[in-house]
Order: structure tokens, then C-alpha cells, then sequence
């Protein structure tokens, strides 16, 4: 089974749109990784909003989400490669 | 007890605010999300939320004025359009940018723990304040710049009955937005806990812009109660210079509100008038309907950490927005949510400023602030 490297970003009380933003910097440059199933993209943070926006944004990517409730906020998991 | 009409018009405006708050909390509807996220991500999801507030907002007050609903029409506080209004609204379309929400949108944010929002807010009470230093030349330059004089809606300046361009613009409107929602463009998958979608956040905030008209006599408005508490403030430290401030001694409001049978006057002066009776009881529900909301969930926390680039670039935008919420006047919650519907002619140069004003922040804030 490959190793799968988690790039992790965690972005609370960051001002809009901290978060889609990074999240997809983060994608641009690991894109080919994420479509190899050789990475994910891990976000934490407390921005309701984020939790609509980056899975709208990275579907039309091409990419997958998976958002579930944390203590402090929202994790949002993003792979590709499936 | 407090005496009519001020005892309605503050039970009103807080009602207002605590479901604004609220809402705007559980859908994330923020006023600069929508312009930003179209030149950011050409993402036009939350624009098109903004068209339906602005049409059924539209229908409402027509209907009524139509009726008798509305007795007060154009609404107190709108005057000739003017260039002040656009450049107004081309600084406030970078401030609200870079302060990461208007003065709505900051104060909701503020009411569900984030310190940048009250950055933001301490920003815009500054800014607001400051403009007082330059009413006189600012006044002289927007009196100046008058483009139609003694006509405040598109309407009026036609010489048209304001159903006349209202009914074809709500019916075309209504109809993208039929098909909009048809092709499931006005949804989207959400996973926050509690969610509302939008959409029904647009109709909610609609409907409370046509009850503050109905009942208080105006649709919502904020910035006026920032120079005042601004001024208050500013009072405290140098009490002479604030009384020596012509601006501080403008009655801005000066109108007869519906179920009242005398004149409420107020303006941006620290002391409590009508403009207080107004608006504070807005700005307190606001941020405590975010409060409860986030507090119910379970998500209310002070989020106080972030970058020093951040913080600046908050603080700096709020400085913006206040200023210009000065120099427009007033905000984008005034002239997107209230005169827009109307067509009031001050509202549409705000929007022809604010759009580009929008596309600057937006550059500047992805290319120097978050990075």
C-alpha cells in the first residue's frame, strides 16, 4: 500500500477567503500528487463558509472532499485518485 | 417607559438585527463575499443570492408603496446623485475587501468570536470619525459634483411612474432567477452544522429590509452609529475638538416616521437621537443574533491569532470602509438592499464604484495579504 503524504493547513479566526485561497495554492502545487493518490490536502479551520466553498471549488477540480466536525471546527479532507 | 414613536422604532430595529445576525451567521451571507469571490474565483453562487435580494427586495417595496405600506417614498437619507458616491463607493469596495467584511458582514463576523472582524470594526469607528476632519472640503466637492439636481430615483429623473420600470425589471429578473434555480444554480452542498441555505437567507433579508421601511420608516442602515459612537469615542479624549467639528453637528435625519405624528431628528454627533434610537439597537443585534447563533452550535470562540499582515490589512480596511461609508454616503447594505429596489440614483453610482473598488481589493489582498 503507498504511502500517503498529508499536507496539512490549518487556518483558524484567518480573515475571508484565507482558507479557499491557500487551500488551493496547496492544490496547484500538488496537484499531480493529489491525481496519483500519493497525497492529500487537510484542512482544519473554524470558517463556516469554507466548508460550502472549497468542496464547490475543488469538484470542479476534479478532486474529492470529505468534510466532518471537529472540536474546534471543520476538517476538510480533499484526494484525488479514486 | 420611552415614548412613542422612539419605543417602536428601537423594539423594531433590534428585532431586526438579532434575525439578521442570525441568518447572515447560519448561511455565511456576507455582502463582500459576493462581489470579491466573482473577480477572486469567478465564483458567482453568492452574486446571484444578491440579484434575488435585490428583486424580491424590489417587488416588496413597490408593492408597498403601491398599497399604502410605504408612506414614506423615496426613503429619508437619499439625496441627488452625485460623484462622491462613486468614488465613495470605489474606496469602499477595497475596504470591505481588505477588511475581510462590510459593516454588516464585520459585525456578525465580530458577534461569532473573530478578533479580525473587531480589527475591522475599531478600523471603520476610526475611519468614520476621522472623516468629520474633512467634511467641510468633502460636502463642498459632493455639492459641486451634483449630476441631476433635485431628483432622486432613475424613476423621477424619467419622469416615470416607478412601476413602470420596476415591474419589467423584477419580471426579467424573477424569470433568470426561475431558471437559475431550475438548473440548480442557486444551491450547493453544505456541511456546516446548522446551514441555511443562502437563497432563503436573501428572501429573510428581503423581507426584513421591507419591515424596517414599513415600521421605522427606512430600509436597514448602519454607518451613521459608527461616526456617532465613533465620535463618542473620540469625545472621551478630546471632548473641545468634537464640539468644535461641524460634521458632529449635522441633523442628518430630520423625517416623520410611519404610526408617529411628530418629527424624530438625529445625525452623527455622539449624543442619542433619533439616529441612535435607529441604528444602535441594529448594530446590537446583529452581533448578538451571530452570538447566539454560533453559541448554540457550540462554535462561538475568540479567534484572536493570525498573521501581523492580517491584522493590518483589517485594521487598514475598516479605516477604507468607514471613510467611505462617510464620502459615499453610507454603505452597500443602504444601497444594495435599499436603494437599488428603488432605483435610487445615488445607490447605482455607489455600485458603478464599487465594482472596480471590489477588483482592486481583491488583487491586493491576494497578492500582499494572504499569503
Amino acid at each position: 500500500m503507498p504511502v500517503i503524504h498529508t499536507i496539512d493547513i490549518n487556518i483558524r479566526g484567518h480573515i475571508c477567503p484565507s482558507c479557499l485561497l491557500l487551500t488551493l495554492r496547496a492544490l496547484n502545487q500538488n496537484g499531480e500528487a493529489l491525481r496519483a493518490g500519493t497525497a492529500e490536502v487537510v484542512v482544519v479551520t473554524d470558517d463556516r463558509h469554507a466548508t460550502t466553498t472549497i468542496p464547490a471549488s475543488v469538484d470542479r477540480m476534479g478532486f474529492h472532499t470529505e468534510v466532518t466536525r471537529i472540536d474546534d471546527g471543520y476538517r476538510i479532507r480533499i484526494f484525488g485518485g479514486v | 417607559m420611552l415614548e412613542q414613536p422612539y419605543l417602536l422604532i428601537i423594539l423594531s430595529s433590534l428585532a431586526i438585527g438579532l434575525t439578521a445576525g442570525f441568518v447572515m451567521h447560519r448561511s455565511d451571507f456576507c455582502v463582500t463575499a459576493c462581489f470579491r469571490d466573482v473577480f477572486l474565483f469567478r465564483d458567482f453562487f453568492l452574486m446571484r443570492q444578491m440579484l434575488l435580494l435585490v428583486v424580491v427586495g424590489m417587488v416588496l417595496f413597490e408593492a408597498g408603496r403601491l398599497t399604502g405600506a410605504i408612506s414614506i417614498y423615496p426613503f429619508p437619507g437619499l439625496g441627488p446623485p452625485s460623484l462622491s458616491n462613486v468614488i465613495g463607493g470605489f474606496i469602499f469596495g477595497i475596504g470591505m475587501v481588505l477588511a475581510g467584511g462590510c459593516v454588516c458582514g464585520s459585525l456578525f463576523k465580530l458577534g461569532a468570536g473573530s478578533a479580525a472582524s473587531l480589527l475591522a470594526v475599531i478600523g471603520m469607528l476610526t475611519g468614520s470619525a476621522f472623516y468629520a476632519e474633512i467634511h467641510p472640503q468633502w460636502s463642498a466637492f459632493a455639492k459641486s459634483t451634483v449630476l441631476i439636481q433635485g431628483v432622486i430615483t432613475l424613476p423621477q429623473w424619467l419622469k416615470l411612474p416607478p412601476t413602470a420600470l420596476l415591474l419589467p425589471l423584477a419580471t426579467g429578473g424573477s424569470f433568470w432567477l426561475f431558471r437559475e434555480f431550475r438548473a440548480g444554480r442557486m444551491d450547493r452542498p453544505a456541511f456546516a452544522v446548522g446551514h441555511l441555505a443562502p437563497w432563503r437567507a436573501a428572501l429573510i433579508l428581503a423581507f426584513l429590509g421591507f419591515a424596517s421601511y414599513v415600521l421605522i420608516g427606512m430600509p436597514l442602515g448602519i454607518t451613521t452609529s459608527y461616526s456617532k459612537l465613533g465620535a463618542g469615542i473620540e469625545a472621551l479624549f478630546a471632548p473641545e475638538h468634537v464640539n468644535n467639528l461641524g460634521y458632529f453637528a449635522v441633523q442628518s435625519i430630520n423625517y416623520t416616521p410611519p404610526f408617529s405624528d411628530r418629527p424624530i431628528i438625529g445625525g452623527p454627533g455622539p449624543q442619542l437621537d433619533a439616529v441612535s434610537a435607529i441604528q444602535y439597537p441594529l448594530l446590537i443585534g446583529i452581533i448578538c443574533g451571530a452570538f447566539f447563533s454560533a453559541a448554540r452550535l457550540g462554535e462561538w470562540r475568540l479567534q484572536w491569532r493570525l498573521p501581523r499582515r492580517q491584522f493590518v490589512s483589517a485594521l487598514t480596511g475598516g479605516l477604507l470602509l468607514g471613510l467611505a461609508a462617510r464620502m459615499a454616503p453610507s454603505c452597500n447594505v443602504w444601497h444594495l438592499w435599499g436603494g437599488m429596489p428603488i432605483l435610487a440614483l445615488q445607490s447605482i453610482l455607489f455600485l458603478v464604484g464599487l465594482i472596480p473598488g471590489t477588483w482592486i481589493g481583491a488583487r491586493l489582498l491576494a497578492r500582499f495579504v494572504i499569503r
